[in-house]
């Protein structure tokens, strides 16, 4: 992306309107959507979610910590901003 | 005092530190290295070629990333290799 004219970090944000955005919140939930729209408190509204919401578990068998993916999709969300950690386009490469 | 002239404040420094590689630490312990592409009297802050660290471990890369003022507990610049 051309980061040339950002000059706020809000501009970033900016850029990515109508694109589809990866957003880090509170709480272990990860959200991607297309952004429609976003103030500065970062309160946003995405189309077409997909949220994934990480929880630890204790395994019976073994006693071992482990942690359990949970995913589900949503076609308009609106997300308060305070639950706001990062915000990034996805075009990314996570490793685990 | 070490370094340069007389008065400087925090904000100096900041705009100091805009397009060099810094860490940035958030209150959940997560570290996110990048270059500083800017920030806001928020201290939300954009950053480009970000690496995310969980426990020092390496867990994603972001082109570009908004971090969100609140979480941030401090930015730490990089030394700068010098040519």
């Amino acid at each position: 992306m051309d980061t040339s004219q950002v000059e706020v970090p809000l501009d970033l944000i900016r850029l990515s309107l109508d694109e589809k955005v990866y957003v880090k919140c509170k709480g272990d939930r990860e959200l991607t959507g297309k952004l429609h729209a976003f103030d500065q408190h970062l309160n946003m509204v995405l189309e077409a979610v997909e949220e994934t919401v990480k929880t630890t578990y204790v395994d019976e068998t073994d006693g071992e910590e482990r942690v359990k993916r949970t995913k589900r999709t949503m076609e308009m969300l609106f997300v308060r901003g305070d639950s706001v950690i990062l915000v990034s386009p996805p075009v990314r490469t996570h490793q685990s | 005092m070490s370094g340069s002239t007389a008065k400087r404040n925090p904000s100096d420094f900041l705009k100091q530190v805009l397009g060099r590689p810094v860490v940035v630490k958030l209150n959940n312990g997560t570290d996110y290295r990048g270059t500083l592409a800017c920030l806001d009297g928020y201290m939300n802050i954009a950053m480009e070629q970000t690496e995310e660290y969980v426990d020092g471990k390496l867990k994603a890369k972001y082109g570009d990333a908004f971090l969100r003022g609140n979480n941030v507990l401090y930015i730490c610049a990089q030394k700068t290799v010098k040519k």
